[in-house]
């Protein structure tokens, strides 16, 4: 167990050490201040696309652009691009190393591989939750200081569904919790290609043709993608929307936690399997 | 010739009687109406909109005349551009604006009603057809239908509790018609819901909006700032 503590220890170490890890906190601040001051000079014009249908009967009363749907604006925007901040980090994390040749060393030390991939991957999950609490800081507390607290109006293809504001810090909880599962996803993807393959670039391209490609069939109704598609993690990515509908679909939550919950566990399989037999030839 | 003049006579009569029936309706409508000067009342309200999910909602509404209206609560509400709360006992009080005349008679929760139509004399008038179903028994405005330039059609049906005296409906339910809701998928980032079969095009759909009022303060000189200050969020 110390051997692991100080395997994860110096990862940990390793992750923060490095320019481009903070490349994703800087993105993550800067989209977040950009589209907040869009949506504090033009937010109502924005939000007047959604609601015109509405607009022409009613008279719609109260504080629509408020810090909770700022935030559901940022996290279903960025739930796409973050994947691409997560894999920026975790895709090199075994290739970066076998790369410089960096992992003969490590190689050296006492700990089993297993122990060794079992620490990448940990540190990769905790960069993931830091980008979250980074975007949950910035999305959710910074927003509601700026635009004030409000009932959130969730916006889905054919309904709008009005949350009242004391009913929303939980959903937001569980929000986040679904995306970082999501992420924990995309960050295993990530590592595992990494086991694969022996430069740094290829893993982290990679990753993203795989999120683009299954996003593009998630994205089209066609019959023949019907059955692939509650296999892909990427459609259940966002089924931390789930959350705020009303009712909640809780089955569905359940299966697309537990469709994501399995990737990881297969994907952490797969890296440990592969890793223990890989040969280091750099 | 003369049988057709004495039947010409007998529908004029029978026009002007309608005429002045709906004028007298009118009055004592009236009389009720000038009783109020203004009211607060607590409000729970119920919503029925066509692709939008809320829940229930409580609130606080004020009315002072001759057009000040207000609903006080917190949080995100809807409430049709031609607001029957703020607009009909105005409406009917400026009685030069308007010419009256029954229609027809049809019975609204066993109650014979007048059915009046408002039709308003200028021009420029928002007002475009107003139909009232007006209790013969007891003059209140059981239903209404108010069709304006800007906001279309609603319709009303009133139920009174213990405000008769002030034509005070304690439930108001509004109906509304309305194109159905659609956002783009794309922009709803909705991967997992399949879309309709249905054809998009200009489908109106029914929806209703309930609000009943209880616990009505009346004539307690509700001060100005009431419907200025800013809601709660």
């Amino acid at each position: 167990m110390k051997s692991f503590i100080a395997i994860l220890n110096n990862e940990l170490y390793k992750t923060m050490k490095r320019p481009r890890t903070y490349i994703g906190f800087g993105v993550i601040i800067f989209i977040c201040a950009m589209l907040q001051a869009a949506f504090y000079h033009d937010g109502k014009e924005i939000l007047s696309f959604v609601t015109q249908q509405l607009d022409m009967v009613f008279n719609v009363q109260g504080n629509i652009l408020n810090g909770n749907l700022i935030c559901f604006i940022l996290l279903q925007t960025l739930i796409v691009q973050m994947p691409l901040l997560v894999a920026l980090v975790t895709g090199d994390s075994v290739s970066g190393e076998t790369a410089s040749g960096t992992i003969r060393f490590l190689l050296t030390t006492p700990a089993s591989r297993t122990k060794i991939i079992l620490a990448k991957w940990l540190s990769g999950l905790f960069y993931t939750l830091v980008l979250l609490i980074l975007l949950g800081i910035m999305a959710l507390v910074v927003s509601r200081l700026i635009f004030g607290v409000g009932d959130l109006m969730a916006v889905n293809s054919d309904t709008l569904t009005i949350i009242r504001s004391d009913d929303l810090t939980w959903r937001w909880g569980y929000a986040f919790l679904i995306a970082f599962l999501s992420l924990g996803v995309v960050a295993s993807l990530a590592q595992t290609l990494s086991c694969f393959i022996d430069n740094s670039i290829t893993p982290i391209v990679s990753v993203m043709a795989i999120i683009i490609i299954f996003t593009i069939i998630g994205m089209f109704d066609l019959p023949s993608f019907d059955l692939i598609k509650p296999f892909l993690f990427t459609t259940h990515m966002i089924s931390w929307k789930s959350l705020f509908e009303d009712p909640i679909p809780v089955k569905e939550i359940y299966f697309s936690c537990a469709v994501l919950l399995a990737h990881i566990i297969l994907l952490l399989s797969i890296s440990i399997y592969y890793f223990k037999r890989k040969d280091i030839l750099t | 010739m003369k049988k057709i003049l004495l039947l010409l006579l007998c529908l004029g009569c029978l026009n002007l009687k309608a005429d002045d029936n709906a004028k007298k309706l009118i009055r004592e409508l009236n009389k009720k109406f000038t009783l109020l000067n203004d009211y607060s009342a607590d409000l729970y309200m119920k919503f029925n909109i066509p692709g939008v999910k809320m829940n229930n909602m409580r609130g606080k509404v004020f009315f002072k005349k001759p057009n000040k209206f207000r609903i006080r609560t917190k949080g995100i509400f809807f409430l049709p551009k031609q607001n029957p709360m703020q607009n009909i006992s105005n409406m009917f009080l400026d009685t030069t604006a308007y010419t009256t005349v029954i229609s027809g008679y049809e019975m609204i929760d066993n109650r014979n009603c007048a059915v009046i139509n408002m039709i308003p004399l200028k021009s420029d008038n928002e007002l475009i057809l107003g139909k009232f179903w007006v209790d013969i028994a007891n003059p209140l405005i059981l239903k209404t239908q108010i069709t304006t330039k800007n906001n279309g059609t609603i319709e009303t049906r009133n139920f009174f509790g213990d405000m008769i005296q002030y034509a005070l409906p304690s439930k108001i339910i509004i109906e509304v018609e309305m194109n159905k809701m659609k956002v783009p998928k794309m922009m709803a980032m909705d991967l997992k819901k399949k879309s309709t079969d249905k054809p998009a095009g200009n489908q109106k759909e029914k929806g209703s909006i309930e609000l009943n009022f209880s616990s009505f303060k009346i004539n307690t000189k509700i001060p100005d700032q009431v419907f200025t200050e800013k809601d709660e969020q």
